[in-house]
């Protein structure tokens, strides 16, 4: 769909989504924040799959992991797994219309939050119900905004 | 693989195979480095120097509300500033009458405690420190303050804030340092009841605003309103320092002991200055060489 990408815009928005993870949403809604992250790995791949990758992916996912104190790994190999997914599907995704495409960010990122949970729970977390499942539906809500965002500025730049 | 020149024809579906093998090994590099980190916990050098590479992060996290406070600063007229002045002077007499008092008090103390023969000094050195982030996992209390290696921060020391105990450095980066609130649930602190030095441990429930007092016997004199202060005992968090207040005592019948919910005193998710407890050496040696709670443990 785009011909050229600017890293440049890539590295500014894996570090404000960095950012985003960690502050900046109320912390008494901390639960439903969008899985940032997520959400750029998942435009990234999409939007490039010659460039960006599962090893791309999976090395974001590391940083998020020293952020969130989580065992190193786990974030990790959530990322690298919407970035497999996004690679397999992203030439039907291209197709779909916008409302089924912000389905599928929130089955992609309610699988990675699926995983990442699984995980943290093998290695001892407690957790409650499916109330993990909050970040994969707000990030699928604010996908169209996103999306339409960063092909703005990646139109301009590239 | 697809041929180079049909690459250049169907520029849209630029794509090898689909990375499988790929997938397959980053699954095998983390399920390595998780049980790396998670069981033997070898990994902290390699956390906190990237953690250190992140300081930018939390920097520009943190950049937002710092701006506030500066902009906030911007529009304050001067009677609002000279009322403030005279606020925080009357404040400061006072405190400094009390800081007279306990000057005088600390010493006496020191004296009888030689007279005991006590190596035990009564003064702890602190730093200030600032909260930049918080915890992205709802699941887990835990701050992150802009004091670090740098600033000799090391794993295990107190932090308060000015109301009283807020928790424990678990981890150091150069710069930022991660501390774990009390009020997380895999938090314990060894507490004792000021009225009488009844002694218990105090775990963190997963809710700010309580923790619950455990194993105290169904006789044992406590009541609604005592303040709970660190015991020391444990080796880890310094003594004497409030930790929270009981809010409510439920005996039922029949168990041996009774449910205790408590009030945290320090303010846990409004606090934006911290202090950093640094324990004087000689009393560091002195305690228990195995700290006996420790968050290791409660996990």
């Amino acid at each position: 769909m785009l011909s050229v990408i600017s890293y440049p815009l890539f590295a500014i928005s894996v570090i404000f989504s960095l950012v985003l993870s960690i502050s900046l949403f109320p912390a008494d809604w901390f639960e439903f924040r969008p899985e940032w992250l997520g959400l750029l790995v998942f435009y990234w791949t999409f939007r490039a799959p010659a460039q960006f990758g599962v090893i791309m992916a999976w090395c974001l996912g590391l940083l998020l992991d020293i952020l969130e104190s989580t065992p190193l790994g786990v974030n990790a190999m959530g990322m690298a797994l919407i970035a497999f997914l996004v690679l397999t599907i992203h030439q039907r995704l291209r197709m779909y219309p916008l409302p089924q495409q912000c389905l599928m960010v929130f089955l992609l990122l309610g699988i990675n939050q699926m995983l990442v949970h699984f995980v943290k729970q093998l290695v001892g977390a407690e957790s409650s119900g499916f109330s993990y499942l909050w970040p994969a539906l707000t990030s699928a809500l604010v996908w169209p905004l996103i999306s339409s965002v960063l092909d703005h500025i990646n139109r301009k730049l590239g | 693989m697809i041929p180079w020149e049909d690459l250049t024809i169907k520029t849209i579906f630029v794509q090898g195979p689909v990375p499988g093998f790929r997938l397959f090994l980053v699954i095998l590099v983390s399920a390595a480095l998780i049980a790396a980190d998670a069981r033997f916990e070898k990994l902290s050098l390699v956390r906190s120097s990237i953690a250190t590479g992140l300081a930018p992060v939390y920097w520009l996290g943190n950049a937002p509300s710092r701006f506030g406070d500066w902009f906030g600063g911007l529009f304050v007229s001067r009677d609002d500033l000279q009322q403030e002045n005279e606020e925080l002077k009357t404040r400061m007499l006072i405190l400094e009458r009390r800081a007279l008092k306990y000057a005088a008090l600390a010493s006496e103390n020191n004296e009888l405690r030689r007279l005991l023969n006590s190596a035990e000094v009564l003064d702890d050195r602190v730093i200030v420190g600032e909260v930049v982030g918080i915890s992205p996992d709802p699941y887990s209390h835990e701050i992150i303050i802009n004091k670090g290696q740098s600033d000799g921060v090391t794993v295990g020391q107190a932090v308060l804030d000015a109301e009283g105990l807020m928790g424990q450095v678990v981890q150091t980066s150069q710069f930022t340092s991660r501390v774990l609130l009390v009020s997380d649930s895999s938090h314990a602190v060894p507490v004792e009841v000021i009225r009488n030095g009844l002694r218990a441990i105090l775990l963190g429930s997963g809710e700010t605003d309580e923790l619950d007092l455990v194993y105290v016997p169904d006789t044992a004199d406590i009541r609604e309103g005592d303040i709970l202060v660190s015991s020391g005992l444990g080796g880890r968090f310094p003594r004497g320092y409030p930790v929270a207040e009981i809010s409510e005592i439920t005996k039922e019948s029949g168990e041996p002991f009774v449910t205790i919910r408590t009030t945290p005193k320090a303010r846990l998710n409004q606090s934006r200055m911290v202090l950093v407890v640094f324990q004087p050496e000689s009393r560091r040696e002195d305690s228990v060489p195995e700290p006996l709670i420790t968050d290791e443990e409660a996990r």
